[in-house]
């Protein structure tokens, strides 16, 4: 992955003022409308982003925030993210009672200091100096400023004006200020309203003001917060960025920078390396297929290992180097493949994209240095493919829901692309179970399933892959989650074409499976799929956001005992809504009781006052799922 | 014949007694061979052999003695789940009492490409060096030209101030391992506790005399040369409900009892729980703060201002430290100052705990210090007094004939009350006067819900009624904090609501939320749909609509470990629903009584429809907080029966 820029992205603000009595900070002066559901409100945060030239651009935040719980403690805390190119240079701050009264002040020697580097990465340079207050009592009033230098402008953080759920904001700024012939592209999203602009001689600065902005509430099923949150970004044309500089005011001039000054330098390979393709295509003709023999070789060779230095997490390691160790990150194995198809005469592109199962795209109409993660795109008139580096296993031209259907950025010599990854469609993204089981006398249950999984669910199953049998049937257990089930004979069978399918089939039985009393037994006829409930929210105000759409198709047949008659059953129905549908149906022939079940639910975006209606067809869904059929014994 | 018969028994005590490191590099043919069957089919990666040794040296230029460990290990790697084990993390500790070096990295990769062997160095700007945090460096790598099959193999030497700690031992890791060999050179002017912890058995154990070894001030010193060695060691995996992994993988730990020092004078470190009683009373941040009562003489008397009794003085003085000394996160027995922690407001389980004492003190009543080790820490062990395995400290309070434990750092607990973290065996009481003793960690409330649903069936077909909960012990704890956890209790209900489909909250009171003596009562105005429409000949519903059952926590085949369940529990539900009157109870889930052998818990129902009146109750108690490995079973049918039983409906006839 890049190097994570979110905190980059993130800003903390704060006000002067370190006297003993601060009148102002009273919590009872807080409007009550900003105390109504937050944890905390920021009281007044200005931020001021000084780009005084491309290797000095220097951030100050002044933040008073109250706190009014331990929820909102959190909040509170002041993490401050640095490495070799941002510099902390001041903190200091001052803790104040519910009355305003002053109760203790901290400086930098009071904040913890450690590595930030995640869990996955073996190696990154980011540190991270954090403080957290800890207060007797609640409410409490914390203020603080500190100053941040960066050597680099390439990155200039997003504002949000109310970054955080269950915070409120009585008042905050941003102030963006550089020199007058300093070109800078900006874009304001979901904000009302206009910046103030002061232009003179020296400087010219923009301010952005918001005031009482109550404190909103994190809702399931909502569209990524960029979609919502109002938020300023800032690019400046002229840049610089370790050591390196450019100027881009499009997709296309940022592209063309990334590539030329940041990959096509990565990409020597040694003659033998060069050999080693040659005759790994050798006999080849179709392109294609030369790409296929090649990932496949970068599959085998290569695993996934994540290592942060240098130029900011943007560059990727040196082609031959990943030759040699046999490992890289997303950058550098992109960057391999790339230069290995190079040497077998296909052309493709390196991809800057947002990874994430919930879908992300880069924006036609602002360029901005953006994305998680590097993908590679072979283009073609007529058969594009994808291809995702970091996965030892996943099937040539198989992207997934992690960056399947978004707007990613390809870097070429002749400038960027944006381009649009394949999508998953709903009736591609199928599972599809056949089970026939046989209950005896007890209650017992035995028999066999046979599962695929294709589309986004190709990969449901793709942690078992290499794990050993005796785990694997472990690991059923969690996924069929049936008290006193078994399992024996488990396969999984991957088919790695060009619509790649997952089949699983096993044997499995369940103890008691259908509950008996003195005259009846109860059989819940789903055995394997039902879907969960979704809270009911009463003031849903974000729209509601299907990421992906899906289908699910069950059946099974049940072999009944003699002496088994239906008593009650559920009824057969189908709930049709415009987020999907749902069919459910029970036929018996004989000793046969054929239960079969289809959902498919839609992608989409959807007004908020749609999410009850959304609400209320999920849960009958649950409900139908869990019916049960009785049986009389005779 | 006769040299045949020799070089056999030569070869024959090789075995036996070849402790020492393997060469480097040198791959046997059973190596290359090996297939993931020995000892356990399941593993991605096996340790062929691996060898330590740690030993005192001195430094005679800088005149410092330091321990010196050397490292060495060679692991095949099955598959691509096994290439996780050829990332290496190194741990240093570095503080102003010195830092640990590492010296003589090796690291290689052995590959065998059509038979042919490659090997692939790992290069030395591929070992990065990362300052994890204020006291801990990491040394970390990760093999080059992984295949499934390679070979890994690296070595390395670590040099460390610490010489009173001296290196421990695990023979168990995530993958199991066909050898593994630990050497300890121990100085004869060290004298170290040795503990053995875990269920695998040594393979071969032995001491002997290793002649000066060691040399310090020109005194030539002879060490014991422990040597270790443990085979076929399976891997350890963890199993869910588990007390701290520490205490069943299998090590050896060394603690320091006494040394003679580079004068000849010996210090004890540890011998007797006698000098540790003494060594504690005396300690500046233990005994000597405890002592510091005056720190609170002034403020007592308006605390316990309007207490009558003892306990209700106990009671004030936990109120009044629990709320004016606020938990900073750091655990541990020790108080770098209460005063100071006092004055700020905030500290560590120590400070707070030995303010509690010292405050209680202040007052008159009769406290102790109990320090014990939480669960996460491990288990103490039997034999020795060993200072370090404690890291946790609570108060101890005696009136009348009852003991009180407290703990003032945790939020919502009732006075009396300890976390679940430090039920864990015994713990010592210290007192300032008498000598030490163990004291039995048992709770002293379980985790106990009563659930009461008075309702009413209407022709309509829906439910509406009163349920009100009680929770206490451990289940008000949990309730607090989950509450606390949203903005406010509104908010609280609110998500309840949403999250409980097909029930409606109309109405709501949550009483003693700050009464943490008291349980937590909540009561609900609830309405649900039971039936879409009553006029049917016939209607099934399920009885079991709180707290369902619905899948088993305990649906494997087999378990090693005992199951640990945190505390004894208990969970009563009565629902009481008014029926219209044309209604009998046709078919109903039997009446049963689930008994856990031993009285390790109980699950009963009784249903049964009188004057128009459904009831259903039902209790499941579990008994224990711990369960054996061979209770599991009992265990899982136990939890089955209940599952199966909560799947039955009742029937309603119209008469």
């Amino acid at each position: 992955m890049i190097r994570n820029l979110i905190f980059l992205l993130v800003i903390f603000l704060g006000t002067p003022g370190f006297s003993q009595v601060q009148i102002n900070y009273r919590t009872d002066n807080i409007p009550a409308e900003l105390k109504n559901r937050a944890n905390a409100v920021i009281r007044n945060m200005e931020t001021t982003v000084d780009m005084r030239s491309p290797e000095n651009v220097i951030i100050t935040v002044k933040k008073v925030m109250t706190i009014f719980n331990d929820n909102g403690n959190k909040k509170g805390a002041l993490v401050l993210f640095y490495d070799k190119n941002t510099a902390i240079k001041s903190v200091r701050g001052q803790t104040f009672n519910s009355f305003g009264m002053a109760t203790g002040k901290f400086s930098l020697s009071d904040f913890i200091d450690q590595s930030a580097v995640d869990d996955g990465t073996l190696y990154g340079d980011y540190r991270v100096k954090a403080y957290l207050f800890n207060p007797i009592s609640y409410p409490y009033t914390i203020s603080y400023e500190y100053e941040i230098r960066n050597k680099q402008n390439l990155v200039i953080p997003d504002w949000y004006t109310n970054p955080d759920a269950d915070v409120s904001v009585e008042k905050s700024s941003y102030t963006f200020i550089s020199k007058p012939e300093d070109k800078v592209r900006i874009k304001e999203y979901n904000f009302k309203g206009n910046p103030e602009i002061l232009k003179s001689e020296k400087f010219s600065s923009y301010t952005w003001k918001v005031q009482n902005i109550s404190a909103y509430k994190p809702e399931p099923y909502a569209p990524v917060e960029d979609k919502y949150l109002a938020h300023v970004k800032i690019a400046p044309e002229q840049f610089t960025y370790y050591g390196h500089k450019g100027s881009y005011t499009n997709w296309e001039e940022l592209g063309k920078w990334f590539y030329n000054d940041l990959i096509k330098t990565r990409q020597k390979l040694s003659p033998q390396t060069i050999q080693e393709v040659t005759e790994l295509v050798k006999g080849i003709s179709d392109d294609k297929e030369k790409a296929r023999k090649i990932y496949d070789y970068v599959q085998k060779k290569t695993r996934y290992i994540s290592v942060q230095i240098g130029i900011g997490g943007f560059q990727p390691f040196e082609a031959e180097e990943v030759h040699r160790s046999g490992y890289g990150d997303c950058k550098g194995l992109v960057n391999y493949t790339q230069s290995l198809l190079k040497a077998a005469g296909i052309n493709s592109y390196y991809c800057l994209v947002y990874g994430s199962r919930t879908k992300q795209s880069f924006e036609p109409d602002f360029a901005n240095i953006e994305g998680n993660h590097i993908i590679l795109c072979i283009p073609s008139k007529t058969d594009t493919t994808w291809l995702e580096c970091t996965s030892q296993e996943s099937p040539f031209g198989y992207l997934g829901g992690f960056t399947d259907d978004r707007t990613v950025l390809a870097c070429t010599e002749n400038g960027g692309i944006l381009l649009k990854t394949p999508t998953l469609t709903t009736q591609q993204n199928l599972l599809k179970r056949n089970a026939e089981l046989t209950i005896d006398q007890e209650g017992n249950v035995t028999g066999k399933i046979k599962t695929d999984f294709s589309g986004s669910q190709y990969d449901n199953y793709a942690y078992l892959t290499h794990k050993s049998y005796t785990d694997q049937l472990k690991a059923l257990k969690d996924e069929y989650d049936i008290d006193n089930i078994n399992f024996s004979d488990f396969k999984l069978v991957q088919k790695k074409d060009d619509n790649p399918k997952a089949t699983e089939t096993v044997n499995l039985s369940i103890q008691k499976f259908a509950s008996k009393t003195s005259s009846r037994v109860y059989l819940v006829p789903n055995a394997f799929n039902k879907s969960g409930t979704i809270s009911e929210l009463k003031n849903r105000t974000l729209p509601l956001y299907i990421n992906r759409g899906y289908t699910d198709e069950d059946e099974i047949i049940y072999t009944i005992p003699e002496g088994y008659t239906i008593e009650i059953k559920p009824k057969d129905q189908e709930i049709r809504s415009p987020f999907g549908i749902y069919a459910v149906s029970i036929k018996q022939n004989g000793s046969k009781l054929y239960y079969t079940r289809k959902i498919s639910i839609n992608q989409g975006t959807y007004a908020p006052e749609k999410y009850a209606e959304y609400a209320t067809f999920i849960n009958r869904i649950n409900q139908a799922d869990h019916d049960k059929i009785v049986f009389k014994l005779n | 014949m006769k040299q045949f018969l020799l070089l056999f028994s030569i070869l024959l005590s090789t075995v036996t007694l070849n402790a020492q490191d393997f060469e480097y590099g040198q791959i046997t043919n059973d190596e290359l061979a090996l297939k993931n069957a020995r000892p356990d089919s399941n593993a991605n990666a096996i340790v062929t052999r691996e060898f330590g040794t740690t030993k005192m040296k001195v430094d005679y230029d800088a005149g410092l003695q330091f321990m010196e460990f050397q490292y060495h290990v060679r692991i095949k790697i099955f598959n691509k789940n096994g290439y996780k084990h050829g990332t290496i993390t190194i741990p240093l500790s570095v503080s102003g009492a010195g830092n640990e070096t590492l010296i003589n990295l090796k690291a290689t990769t052995i590959n065998y490409i059509n038979g042919v062997q490659t090997k692939t160095i790992l290069d030395n700007k591929d070992t990065f060096t990362e300052k994890s945090s204020k006291n801990q460096s990491l040394i970390k790598f990760t093999m080059p030209n992984l295949n499934e099959g390679s070979i890994i193999e690296y070595s390395y030497t670590l040099q460390s101030p610490y010489v009173f700690n001296f290196r421990g031992w695990q023979f168990q890791s995530a993958i199991p391992k066909l050898h593994s060999e630990y050497i300890a050179y121990i100085p004869a002017t060290f004298n170290y506790n040795a503990i053995l912890r875990g269920k695998q058995k040594l393979t071969y154990e032995n001491a002997e005399v290793n002649k000066a070894c060691y040399n310090v001030n020109h005194t030539v010193i002879d060490c014991s040369k422990m040597t270790y060695i443990m085979k076929d060691v399976p891997a350890f995996i963890e199993e869910a409900y588990m007390t701290a992994p520490r205490n069943f993988i299998s090590a050896i730990h060394y603690e320091l009892a006494d040394h003679i020092g580079t004068d000849g004078l010996k210090t004890k470190i540890t011998r007797s729980w006698n000098d540790l009683d003494r060594d504690l009373i005396k300690h500046q941040d233990f005994g000597q703060q405890i002592k510091k009562k005056e720190v609170f003489k002034d403020l007592i008397p308006g605390i316990i201002k309007n207490s009558e009794t003892s306990l209700d003085k106990a009671k004030a003085i936990y109120a009044y430290i629990a709320k004016n000394i606020k938990h900073n996160f750091y655990t541990g027995i020790y108080s770098s100052g209460i005063k100071k922690s006092f004055e700020q407001h905030s500290g560590s389980t120590g400070d707070i705990n030995i303010s509690l004492i010292a405050a209680l003190s202040a007052a008159g009543l009769d406290a102790e210090a109990l320090i014990l080790s939480t669960r996460s820490n491990g288990t103490l062990n039997n034999l020795y007094p060993i200072l370090t395995e404690f890291d946790y400290i609570v108060a101890k309070v005696n009136i009348a004939d009852q003991c009180y434990l407290l703990d003032a750092s945790q939020p919502f607990l009732p006075f009396g009350l300890l976390p679940l973290e430090c039920i864990n065996g015994k713990g010592r009481v210290i007192n300032l006067t008498k000598p030490s003793y163990w004291y039995d960690l048992k709770a002293s409330q379980k985790e106990s819900t009563n659930y009461m649903l008075n309702a009413t069936l209407d022709a309509d077909g829906k439910i509406k009624g009163t349920l009100t909960t009680y929770s206490s012990g451990y289940a008000a704890l949990d309730k607090r904090i989950q509450i606390s956890k949203s903005t406010s209790t509104d908010d609280f209900v609110e998500k309840l609501d949403e999250r409980m489909t097909g029930m409606t909250i109309t109405d709501h009171k949550i009483e003693n939320l700050d009464s943490l003596d008291q349980p937590v009562i909540e009561t609900y105005e609830i309405e649900m749909n039971a039936f879409d429409h009553m006029d049917q000949e016939q209607l099934f519903y399920n009885p079991f609509i709180i707290s369902r059952i619905t899948t088993n926590p305990f649906n494997l085949n087999e378990r090693t470990y005992p199951v640990d369940l945190g505390s004894a529990s208990e969970s009563r539900i009565m629902i009481n629903i008014k029926m219209p009157e044309n209604f009998t109870l046709a078919d109903k889930p039997q009446d049963v009584v689930i008994s856990l052998p031993n009285s390790g818990g109980k699950y009963a129902t009784a249903i049964a429809l009188n004057n128009n009146f459904l009831s259903v109750s039902q209790i499941l108690q579990m008994n224990r907080s711990m369960y054996a490995p061979e209770e599991y079973l009992s265990l899982k049918e136990f939890y089955s029966r209940i599952v199966q039983l909560q799947k039955t409906d009742i029937l309603l006839k119209t008469k």
